[in-house]
């Protein structure tokens, strides 16, 4: 069995709508010390992985390695039940059949609410992000970074981000025009310049989940957009970056 | 063609190897395309009124038709594609290839028939069936390609084989052609309905060599064998066996030798000097060319030449050529979207399954089971997910 009760229905419903235009059905994989999850979007262009650790939980037993299988859609309908400071207990019992419970408890009030969502089948594949050493990163308020990609989003299906020592700039160039964002580091950095194209509909998916968001940019490798959780956990978004292809589309 | 009834054998037997996709979805992913196949294709499908299309001279330009536009939507959908020509026919083609000339002798004859008849529908028919893909039009499509910066390659044999032989080394991820035996050959991905016309809003059919193996529980060289067991191009079969009896003696005796050895020969008599090992042979090691020798380039489009080729010389509609082009060119520059798949591998299978699907799933194991008399023990162990 699996049992997991988080002192905030809140957390778990900005996780979930910070990944539901991405993903639609995806395992949970629960085991003895963490949740995770990882899925790419259909076009697999976005991974998103996210680990709920477990100090993250008020309370947390897990007997063996288990995935769960949920629409996110489905998910989405459950927490919407929940008031923001309800405790969040997420239940599932192999005798229990197909499905999975979220316990939903107002403790000033003396109310609790069950949930049960039916599971899904799912086959899908993990993909081993390998260690990779990033020559940029950059920290900055989580808001800013979507009121950039927003705002850059109405001149261009793609942003480009290019991050020198003198700063860090994003840049959305369409047929209507161009808008162009500078920031200029407020501490000291070290870091190579980097330029990464991405698409820019997948980078900016609001997340309320952390104040704070970090970019890691490498040329030629996947930009990792991540929201730290508390302590104990992420929610990172690998994005493909666009290919230049000059010589051979390679 | 190809492998009798394989991608029914699979849809039966293995059917997480299958996947419907649209064409989009392959963005970024470079294809080698099996030209005489779909070639072959356009020469029938590509139609108006019932007639193929022609120039002012009477020149057959389906061919030209089929290749620009489907070209097209494949680089419009981010497709890489390559196009792979056959060589020579191996010598062990000689027989199905004597059949088909056969084949065509007969369709010949009916055609005369049906006109003489005048039964438009049946002439239709037996016209489709005798055409075929000339020289001539090899050649002016191969013009066409390069003028439009894709690559071709020339397998100096099959070119199924020379495909699968792209995907084996990593040069393309995946074979595009309706014949089956490009698994045999093979290649891990086998992609149906690639160069289809987009009016017909057929999706993609993805086959997926390494799960077929999985699932059915069989080596690569068992594949073969199965392959030639189900009727290939390059030799006979054992009479009386069909798709459902062959996958089970294969699973039985692992091979074609220990299958003669254990089976009634005078109720399933093989052919005569039956060639089975050297078809084996074949799709395990088929003729093709050197790796190195091959570099896929895509080269910018020469736009001026098309022109001249498709309405100077072909009497296609200028209009329709240069919007097309311009279409193509916009698809190229915006360059492409890296695919996250091709930056992380795949590390492992996550399978979710729930009990009911399970119980469904075990039920079928058991009605399986008991129509083999219910010989076996219970149902096979779960795969634990990881």
């Amino acid at each position: 069995m699996f049992e997991a009760k988080l002192a905030n229905a809140a957390l778990l419903k900005k996780i979930v709508e910070a990944i539901k235009d991405l993903v639609t059905d995806a395992p949970f994989d629960c085991s003895e010390s963490a949740m995770c999850l990882q899925a790419m979007d259909s076009s697999h262009v976005a991974l998103v992985s996210l680990k709920l650790e477990v100090g993250m939980f008020d309370t947390y037993r897990c007997d063996r390695t288990i995935n769960l299988g949920l629409s996110l859609a489905n998910m989405s309908k459950a927490l919407k039940c929940a008031n923001n400071d309800d405790t969040c207990m997420i239940k599932y019992e192999e005798n229990d059949g197909d499905s999975i419970t979220f316990t939903f408890a107002d403790v000033k009030r003396d109310k609790t609410q069950d949930v049960t969502v039916k599971m899904m089948d799912i086959d899908s594949e993990h993909l081993g992000i390998p260690d990779q050493s990033y020559s940029v990163v950059c920290e900055m308020p989580a808001s800013e970074f979507q009121k950039t990609c927003k705002d850059l989003a109405t001149f261009s299906d793609s942003l480009n981000i290019t991050a020198t020592k003198a700063g860090i700039v994003f840049t959305g160039k369409g047929d209507i025009g161009t808008s162009v964002v500078t920031y200029s580091p407020s501490s000291n950095s070290d870091d190579e310049s980097e330029s990464v194209s991405l698409e820019v509909k997948r980078s900016s998916q609001p997340t309320a989940l952390s104040d704070r968001v970090r970019l890691s940019l490498c040329n030629e490798v996947p930009v990792v957009v991540e929201y730290p959780i508390e302590d104990n956990g992420y929610l990172r978004f690998y994005l493909a970056p666009k290919i230049d292809d000059e010589e051979n589309m390679d | 063609m190809g492998i009798k009834n394989l991608s029914q054998v699979i849809a039966d037997n293995a059917a997480s190897a299958l996947k419907l996709n649209e064409m989009k979805t392959y963005f970024g992913r470079k294809v080698a395309i099996d030209a005489s196949m779909c070639l072959y294709q356009f020469l029938i499908a590509v139609r108006q009124d019932g007639s193929q299309l022609q120039s002012e001279d009477g020149e057959t330009t389906s061919h030209l038709m089929g290749m620009f536009y489907r070209t097209i939507r494949m680089i419009d959908n981010g497709i890489k594609p390559v196009y792979v020509f056959d060589g020579k026919p191996p010598d062990m083609k000689s027989g199905e290839l004597e059949k088909r000339t056969e084949k065509r002798a007969e369709a010949e004859k009916q055609l005369v028939e049906a006109r003489e008849k005048g039964d438009a529908k049946e002439v239709d028919k037996f016209e489709r069936r005798l055409v075929k893909v000339t020289k001539q039009q090899n050649e002016e499509v191969k013009k066409l390609l390069q003028l439009m910066g894709v690559p071709l390659v020339e397998a100096p044999c099959e070119a199924e084989a020379q495909c699968a032989a792209l995907v084996r080394h990593g040069k393309v991820f995946a074979t595009a052609t309706e014949d089956m035996d490009a698994l045999t050959f093979g290649s891990n991905m086998l992609l149906r309905h690639m160069t289809f016309s987009e009016a017909k809003k057929m999706p993609i059919k993805e086959f997926n060599l390494a799960r077929v193996l999985e699932e059915m529980e069989v080596t690569m060289e068992q594949f073969v064998d199965l392959c030639i067991l189900l009727g290939c191009d390059y030799c006979g079969t054992i009479r009386g066996i069909g798709p459902k009896k062959a996958l089970e003696l294969i699973k039985q005796h692992k091979d074609i030798e220990t299958i003669l050895e254990n089976i009634d020969q005078t109720k399933y008599p093989p052919p005569e000097d039956w060639p089975y090992k050297r078809a084996r042979e074949l799709f395990l090691q088929p003729d093709v060319a050197n790796d190195d020798d091959i570099t896929l380039n895509w080269k910018e489009p020469d736009v001026e030449g098309i022109v001249e080729f498709m309405c100077g010389e072909k009497n296609f509609n200028e209009d329709r050529i240069r919007s097309s082009l311009s279409r193509m060119q916009k698809s190229r520059n915006a360059g492409t979207q890296g695919r996250i798949d091709s930056f992380f591998t795949v590390s492992a299978q996550v399978k979710c399954t729930t009990a009911a699907k399970r119980k469904a799933a075990e039920e079928k194991e058991k009605a399986k089971k008991g129509a083999a008399k219910g010989k076996a023990g219970g149902p096979p162990a779960k795969r634990r997910p990881k």
